[in-house]
């Protein structure tokens, strides 16, 4: 891909309109607050800056969030890139073996995603990014040609590309509707991220930036700081944060990506691990607040 | 048999529970407690001079048979010292200074078995590395309770969180399907450039302990229940100030499983609140093992 069009998927990807549910999410952060450490975290009698709190909520939030879901970004993204990079007369059933490996994927994120407020929210934001990419990113012709069952040998490597991307996001699709694989946000993105042809690094990143942005707008909408004080948090201190996690977490692997990719990996260094303890309470007492804005 | 491993074989003769095995290495050292008959087969797990340091590696087997129940109990915190500096640079540690402690724990329990894993929690003095991999198999009616807890160190020397690396999985199969994989890594993170510093204390402040529960089978089906009762009833309005106690109950596995998670400002409190909360475990267990596990 060249710099122009990546550039160009990275502003789609990046517009907070995107109908990716991510705008009812708060990943913990409301029930942060009303559980009252943006008060004081060490019954000081010190108020806290609210500038501070939100900075330091959003740094072991992005810090436990990419250690465990970075790994099948990833996995999910190499699985899918080499399915789309295969040769074109490969045999159909290898489309079935990349299916498994997303799905034991998924399997695997849905057993070690313990708090059920956290495995909420990210599948009702998995199936809608597979949706946007169905319906907002295909080319109508795809879609016809997917609709009429009549795959016609297609005349480009784009065209090819971009077929049997939308045959396997359809096939994903509905065995998320018939509740066979829950769908969950990360993997979700790395098939993503993979089929618009984004590399694995720039996937790893924009997924990262889009947790903390995201983090961002909620504190907005809860008033615990204002949309300029925001946007200064986006440009100054989110950024070295998002590239030291981004670049922590470029080799990590799932114990199922890394059987397929350059051997086993010592799981204990590399692997998936929740980093925020505090992190999985508050998230999963988020349905107990007396009155709530966000669904996680 | 190697420095360090165990291996534990409760296995049921009639309605007597007996350990068919019940061997060790040092510096791991197992225990079985007389007890009266109201309560199940108990063991300790102790190692020598009540703690471990760097480089020591435990391995333990433990197989409970059909309708045989197991509680698994510690005399005391399992504390791991601070590592020693390796002697050499080996190019299989890759230049790293620290060995170390592991303890590994495989665990099969047959239909209608239990397992109640309740120790007391793992302190990791300044500067230690520990890593705990438990690995449990039940077949379709078993139960299980795992408590797996940390706290922050030796706060009377001042040690808040202070320890180099705590990694602990747990993974919990019922026959082929995975129940939950927890997985859980503290460690000191590295300074993001241009941002204040920002340590694993302050992170898990205000808390000092921080215990993980994972309950699945028949046997504590009333436990669950119980929990997750008491869990709805709560409501939060505003806390001006963190609570000194936070927990939370989630299902899992579609109900076939729960993890509950506490957080408390003093380890005694955690152990309190766990205390009261388990009672209904007390029956499968028997009155002297509870209050053993909890008192």
């Amino acid at each position: 891909m060249d710099d122009d069009t990546e550039a160009y998927i990275l502003l789609l990807l990046s517009d907070s309109n995107l109908p990716t549910g991510s705008f009812v999410a708060s990943a913990g952060l409301e029930s942060y607050v009303t559980h009252g450490f943006f008060s004081s975290p060490t019954q000081s009698l010190q108020p806290r800056n609210k500038m501070d709190a939100t900075i330091d909520f959003l740094r072991d939030s992005l810090k436990s969030y990419a250690r465990s879901a970075l790994p099948f970004v990833s996995d999910a993204h190499d699985t899918i890139r080499k399915l789309l990079l295969a040769p074109q007369d490969a045999p159909e059933q290898s489309l079935d073996s990349e299916l498994q490996m997303i799905t034991a994927l998924d399997d695997l994120y849905e057993s070690m995603t313990l708090n059920h407020v956290a495995r909420r929210a990210s599948k009702s934001q998995g199936v809608a990014l597979l949706t946007l990419y169905s319906k907002g990113f295909s080319r109508p012709s795809t879609r016809r040609q997917r609709q009429t069952q009549v795959i016609e040998p297609p005349s480009t490597d784009n065209e090819f590309w971009e077929t049997r991307a939308g045959i396997f996001v359809e096939k994903l699709k509905s065995l998320i509707r018939q509740d066979r694989t829950p769908g969950h946000l990360p993997i979700c993105w790395g098939v993503l991220t993979a089929c618009l042809d984004l590399s694995r690094e720039r996937s790893q990143f924009l997924h990262s930036f889009l947790h903390v942005r995201s983090l961002l707008s909620a504190s907005v909408r809860l008033n615990t700081i204002g949309p300029y004080a925001a946007q200064q948090l986006l440009l100054h201190s989110v950024r070295p944060l998002v590239e030291a996690e981004a670049m922590r977490s470029r080799d990590l692997h799932t114990e199922i990506g890394s059987s397929h990719s350059g051997g086993p990996i010592e799981e204990t260094k590399h692997g998936p691990a929740v980093t925020w303890p505090l992190g999985e309470i508050l998230a999963a007492r988020h349905d107990l607040q007396h009155s709530r804005i966000f669904n996680s | 048999m190697n420095a360090g491993t165990g291996r534990i074989v409760l296995r049921k003769y009639g309605s007597e529970a007996a350990f068919s095995e019940l061997s060790y290495v040092y510096p791991l050292k197992l225990l079985s407690p007389r007890l009266s008959s109201d309560n199940a087969s108990a063991v300790y797990i102790v190692t020598y001079g009540g703690g471990l340091v760097g480089g020591d590696h435990v391995v333990l087997s433990v197989v409970v048979d059909k309708g045989a129940s197991l509680v698994m109990l510690t005399q005391g915190s399992t504390k791991v010292f601070k590592s020693r500096p390796g002697n050499q640079l080996s190019s299989r540690s890759q230049g790293a200074l620290v060995e170390e402690t592991t303890q590994a724990l495989e665990v099969s329990i047959a239909s209608g078995g239990a397992l109640f894993l309740l120790p007391d929690p793992v302190t990791c003095f300044r500067s230690a590395a520990y890593t705990q991999l438990q690995v449990f198999r039940l077949e379709t009616t078993a139960s299980l309770v795992l408590l797996d807890w940390v706290t922050s160190g030796r706060k009377s020397l001042g040690e808040e969180w202070a320890f180099s690396r705590y990694y602990s999985k747990n993974e919990v199969w019922i026959s082929d399907r995975r129940l939950a994989k927890d997985i859980m890594l503290l460690e000191e993170q590295e300074q993001v450039p241009s941002l204040p510093p920002r340590t694993l204390a302050d992170s898990l402040a205000p808390y000092s302990c921080y215990a993980t529960l994972i309950m699945c089978g028949p046997l504590v089906e009333s436990t669950m229940k119980f929990l997750s009762a008491e869990y709805r009833r709560l409501t939060v309005f505003k806390y001006a100030t963190p609570p000194d106690l936070l927990w939370s109950y989630s299902a899992i596995g579609d109900g076939a499983g729960c993890v509950v998670r506490v957080a408390g400002t003093e380890t005694e409190s955690v152990r309190n609140w766990l205390g009261e909360r388990l009672v209904p475990l007390e029956g499968a267990m028997g009155p002297d093992l509870y209050r053993r596990a909890f008192g």
